[in-house]
């Protein structure tokens, strides 16, 4: 395996896919907990359209799919009151108009469609140091924010009725925590596209929630899955010529169905 | 007083109102908040909390003095991988910085709650695991976490069985008794609450009546209320709310 990352370009993706892994194992947590699965979807998508926003106009794709996704985070941490609609419906109406805006946008770009599929499923092989580097300093600052306001997050996407009696304004932390998400799901699906970011957000954190009953475990788990799955589904990807991304949501997913198997087995 | 709404009106699901809510809850009160199905029970003890903001009026509340919520057990959703004790420990959090992470003091603290309300054993346990009347005194201990002077119960008992309900509401009588806990609940089982509250508003088409039990548990209020025949009988000193026309 340690052949396989002595090129420069597999050093880059592993370590881009391990930093990208760790914070979005990290938020997935989370987003399976507050069961707002489907909004990671709904981000990665919105993002790409602000990169087929941005390639159509030639802007700087990193700045507008950010700026687009902090807009779709902030429409989306609005709680609705109309009982007439769900917050899943939104995010599945939001999902779908972004996808067809991203594939629009795409195909209308002058690029066209041959840089669609470079924007839905990502190439962590060509990332480049300075991405890495900003991905690692957001990374960072994801990490700081959560290890700062842990509590204030848990207690309003538990409970937030609650939180907001002992005083805490349940939607601006909720906003906040969704710009997190959104922050690192824009910038994050630039180095390793929709499908590896989405995979990333949900596989780990469902496997970590199959098999422990602590949160603070269930954080090391999925993060230790995305690791994993980082360095084996890399190095299939090398060796057996596979398309990286895919490989490792496929590790990903072996690791998942493993561990429900072990489970079921053990209750 | 520890609390007083002014004049309030309150809109609640869709276009229903309360208004002209004028009544205070005095210090070391045990009043239920009763009413059919969808009359803003819920309602009203949000705004009483300042969790949702009247449309007019105002509601008042003692200040320094800290309201413990206990919510209905199941808007605690059993997928966290939370144990008994980190619920209680939530309670903690309003006292803390907002930087700070519970400390030792903060676990002792909640574990005696915990154990307060006969749960102590089961700190370590997963929330999900416990029964409900376990989970409900879990939710118990998470208010008194916070050091409050004030309970407020949004339908504890539901969805437990005779003896479930008569231990939370035991448990409720302790801590007004031996604590001097003002508690405030909403409940739908008026033969459970009249055995226990001194005071109970009762909602009457958008409209609230307030006083003892026995001048709101009356049969013409409680026909008005409910819109059916209700008889109340006393058997042994207990009031009992009998609703529906004679059967065989």
């Amino acid at each position: 395996m340690l052949n396989t990352f002595q090129d420069p370009f597999m050093r880059s993706a592993l370590m881009a896919s391990l930093i990208v892994g760790a914070v979005c194992a990290y938020l997935g947590v989370h987003v399976v907990l507050r069961r707002v699965v489907f909004v990671g979807a709904m981000l990665s998508q919105v993002s790409a359209a602000g990169i087929g926003l941005a390639l159509l106009f030639g802007l700087n794709p990193s700045l507008i799919s950010l700026a687009l996704t902090i807009v779709g985070v902030i429409i989306f941490s609005f709680r609705s009151t109309d009982r007439r609609t769900t917050r899943e419906s939104l995010i599945g109406v939001g999902y779908v108009m972004a996808s067809a805006l991203a594939v629009l946008f795409v195909a209308k770009s002058a690029q066209g469609e041959a840089h669609l599929l470079d924007v839905l499923s990502g190439n962590i092989l060509t990332v480049m140091p300075q991405e890495i580097m900003y991905m690692a300093i957001v990374a960072g600052v994801v990490a700081c924010l959560h290890f700062a306001f842990g509590k204030q997050f848990l207690f309003t996407g538990l409970d937030a009725d609650t939180a907001r009696a002992a005083g805490y304004r349940s939607g601006a932390w909720d906003l906040l925590f969704f710009l997190t998400l959104g922050v690192t799901i824009a910038l994050a699906i630039r180095l390793a596209g929709a499908l590896l970011v989405f995979g990333f957000l949900v596989v780990p954190a469902v496997t970590a929630l199959l098999i422990t009953d602590r949160l603070g475990r269930a954080y090391g788990i999925a993060i230790a899955a995305a690791g994993v799955a980082t360095f084996a589904g890399l190095n299939l990807s090398f060796t057996k010529d596979l398309p990286s991304g895919p490989t490792i949501v496929a590790v990903l997913s072996v690791i998942l169905v493993i561990t429900a198997g072990v489970r079921k087995l053990c209750h | 007083m520890i609390i007083r709404l002014e004049n309030v009106e309150l809109a609640y699901g869709r276009g229903w109102t309360l208004s002209g809510i004028d009544f205070s809850v005095p210090e070391g009160d045990f009043l239920a908040i009763v009413g059919p199905n969808g009359s803003g029970k819920s309602t009203l003890l949000k705004a009483m909390l300042g969790i949702i903001k009247p449309r007019h009026g105002e509601v008042k509340r003692a200040p320094g003095i800290r309201f413990g919520y206990v919510p209905q057990s199941q808007h605690i959703d059993e997928i966290y991988p939370l144990t008994a004790l980190d619920i209680t420990l939530m309670g903690r959090y309003s006292l803390m910085g907002p930087l700070s992470r519970p400390s030792r003091k903060d676990r002792e603290t909640a574990l005696g709650c915990l154990s307060d309300v006969g749960m102590g054993h089961l700190a370590d346990q997963p929330y999900r695991n416990l029964s409900g009347g376990q989970k409900q005194r879990t939710l118990i201990a998470r208010a008194l976490a916070c050091e409050s002077r004030v309970m407020i119960l949004d339908e504890p008992t539901n969805d437990m069985d005779i003896a479930g309900e008569a231990a939370i509401m035991d448990l409720l009588h302790h801590l007004h008794k031996e604590h001097g806990m003002t508690v405030v609940m909403v409940s739908h089982l008026l033969n459970v609450v009249s055995g226990y509250a001194k005071n109970i508003a009762l909602i009457i088409d958008g409209k609230i009546t307030v006083g003892t039990v026995d001048d709101i548990l009356s049969p013409v209020n409680l026909a008005t209320a409910y819109g059916t025949e209700v008889r109340v009988a006393d058997m042994e000193g207990h009031r009992i709310v009998i609703a529906g026309g004679t059967r065989c």
